[in-house]
């Protein structure tokens, strides 16, 4: 029982240190390292939190983070990701909510540019977010949209999460990739929808633009239609490339990183304030997630240290006696709950070894189970205390928007996620179509 | 606040500063080295081993060298719920404290890397790859990057202080 006290006092003093509102990746380091010298003492206990930074220097697909973070930074400051929205703008602004409606399409073109949330939160915090509420949309709703619209970042190809599930789980990384697309377009759908018939409700959440903003003669209309080409082409370059097997994973992060460039170079726009702002960007988000990552991986460690996973493991199969639905569905559970205080790469890392083995043995898909996986951990992301996104989106939206509004803003998106998994989990067809067509197994 | 300390903040700034500034072209070399193992390879049929280490220590050198200028950025998140409803001087007053933890963080860390290194240098460790890299340099690396961001944490610590007597720290 001693275990749980553990588990349960770091959890507490976690909780206490960040309502003091020191920088998170501080709480966590020193609750971890502390927890370590306490627990186990000696030299091995006090490397703990350098051994993380060792580990993640053996973990090559982190590298795709930099990469793809310089990549969206690129792409907003450049602002070709703004004509990009700006062409969502003009066409689909007129419809109650459009904009809102634009966003999420635009969030799973950016998910197509990259394999995280990160550089859709940025453009879509940094261009879509002060558009809308300019424009009187509801500050709740428009926080939640973009919360919710680039968490597809991790879903739509090149999906990072995806990559370290099939290091893992040893499945091909390309058929996670395209069991990925269409549960990330089922879930924009459904985000989609829901705004869609909550504006028709209640057009006040989402006014439609006024008729002068939008009379544009329908040359300059395609002339913005025409804007849209070069982020397909960047998509193309990133995970297409991939997908034939020219590139390597971290090698097209790389591409992309440079195919933006050179499209803001062609576009006249790469000025030097341009590159100046999103070197800064990148290496500040680059420096809060990989801090943040560096300190949770140690929490991890120590949470690991005292067994809390394999307990989890022994009180579903043997204390419990669950049949496999149910083994599956508890999993999801704790995943979610295991999210909102661990880091979803560390509680892969953690996690998945104990897990994928048993969801393979019990007979189901592991490539459905990728994305699975993948839409829990979107929800985790986006859980309070402890989701990434909220603080992310903290870190980057307007002051206006504060912490209890990011909070009030993501719960229908995360009942509507919790729908959307619930659909995969009963039509295994949505996520394995495209790779058994693909792959013809 | 002693002049020491004014001098000791002063400076710390202005090397982590120097430091982040270079720190943030390293993208760029990140970027050159995948870009070149993918053309090699492509093109011309020529594989390297080394390039995806290469690039991962630079990403290593890169948040690590980076992280006392993302201090100065203001780059790392806190949860505020409570904080942002706080004055400016309550904010540093209750920082005052909480660095402490940091800085613990951040010592306990040092201590790890150093001893790490020390063992790379004394055994002549090298990565298990098959480039296999003696493993000392880029850990060396590593740890002034950790110091750095432990200077900038006591500097940091050492301006709340002052603002939380109501002074500024220039």
């Amino acid at each position: 029982m001693s275990n749980e006290y553990i588990a349960l006092l770091m959890f507490s003093t976690l909780m206490l240190m960040l309502v003091t509102g020191q920088r998170v990746f501080g709480a966590v380091g020193f609750v971890a390292a502390v927890s370590a010298l306490c627990l186990w003492g000696g030299t091995g206990a006090a490397e703990m939190p350098f051994n993380a930074s060792i580990g993640l220097l053996n973990w090559y697909p982190l590298l795709t983070l930099p990469l793809f973070i310089f990549m969206g930074y690129m792409l907003s400051e450049s602002g070709i990701a703004g004509d990009l929205y700006r062409m969502f703008h003009v066409w689909m602004g007129p419809l109650p909510g459009g904009l809102a409606l634009g966003t999420i399409v635009l969030m799973v073109a950016i998910s197509a540019m990259n394999g995280l949330s990160v550089a859709g939160m940025a453009i879509g915090t940094s261009i879509a977010l002060p558009e809308m509420l300019k424009r009187k949309y509801d500050k709740i709703m428009v926080t939640g949209v973009i919360q919710a619209g680039s968490s597809l970042g991790i879903m739509v190809p090149p999906s990072i999460v995806l990559v370290l599930y099939g290091m893992i789980a040893r499945q091909p990384v390309s058929q996670l990739w395209l069991a990925g697309v269409f549960p990330g377009l089922l879930l924009a759908v459904l985000f989609g929808g829901y705004i869609a018939i909550r504006c028709k409700l209640n057009p006040e959440l989402g006014p439609p633009l006024p008729k002068e903003e939008r009379q544009m003669p329908m040359k300059e209309k395609l002339q913005l239609l025409y804007a849209g080409i070069l982020p397909l082409a960047i998509i193309f370059s990133v995970t297409g490339l991939f997908m034939i097997g020219v590139t390597s994973l971290v090698e097209s992060s790389a591409v992309g990183a440079a195919a933006a460039t050179i499209a803001a170079i062609a576009k006249k726009r790469l000025t030097r304030k341009v590159l100046d702002n999103t070197l800064h960007m990148t290496l500040s988000v680059s420096c809060m997630f990989m801090w943040i990552i560096l300190a949770a991986l140690c929490f991890g460690a120590v949470f690991d240290g005292l067994g809390a996973v394999k307990a989890i493991e022994v009180l579903f199969l043997e204390k419990w006696g669950l049949g496999p639905w149910q083994v599956l569905i508890m999993m999801q559970v704790s995943y979610i709950l295991m999210g909102m205080f661990l880091d979803d790469t560390a509680m892969l890392v953690i996690v998945a070894p104990l897990y994928i083995p048993l969801i393979i043995s019990l007979g189901f898909n592991p490539i459905w189970y990728g994305v699975l996986y993948t839409v829990t951990c979107q929800i985790a992301y986006m859980t309070p205390p402890f989701g990434y996104n909220l603080f992310l989106m903290k870190a980057m939206a307007p002051p206006e928007i504060t912490l209890v509004d990011i909070y009030k803003s993501i719960v229908p998106f995360v009942l509507l996620m919790c729908f959307g998994l619930a659909l995969i989990m009963m039509f295994p067809q949505i996520a394995l179509w495209l790779p058994e067509y693909y792959y013809g197994t | 606040m002693p002049n020491a300390i004014k001098t000791y903040v002063r400076c710390v700034d202005a090397v982590n500063r120097r430091v982040g500034k270079f720190a943030l072209y390293l993208v760029f070399v990140m970027m050159g080295i995948l870009l070149f193992s993918s053309i090699s390879r492509t093109f011309f049929d020529v594989p390297f081993n080394w390039t995806m280490e290469m690039a991962q220590f630079t990403m290593a050198a890169y948040y690590l060298l980076g992280g006392g200028y993302s201090m100065q950025l203001k780059a790392h998140v806190r949860m505020d719920v409570l904080y942002e409803r706080w004055s400016e001087r309550k904010r540093a007053a209750v920082d005052v404290i909480t660095s402490m933890f940091l800085i613990f963080y951040l010592a306990v860390l040092l201590y790890g890397g150093l001893s790490s290194t020390l063992y790379s240098l004394t055994y002549g460790q090298r990565n298990y790859s098959s480039w296999g890299p003696p493993m000392a340099p880029i850990k060396i690396i590593m740890v002034i990057g950790i110091l750095l961001m432990l200077l900038q944490a006591v500097a940091v610590f050492f301006r709340d202080l002052a603002k939380a007597r109501g002074k500024e720290l220039v």
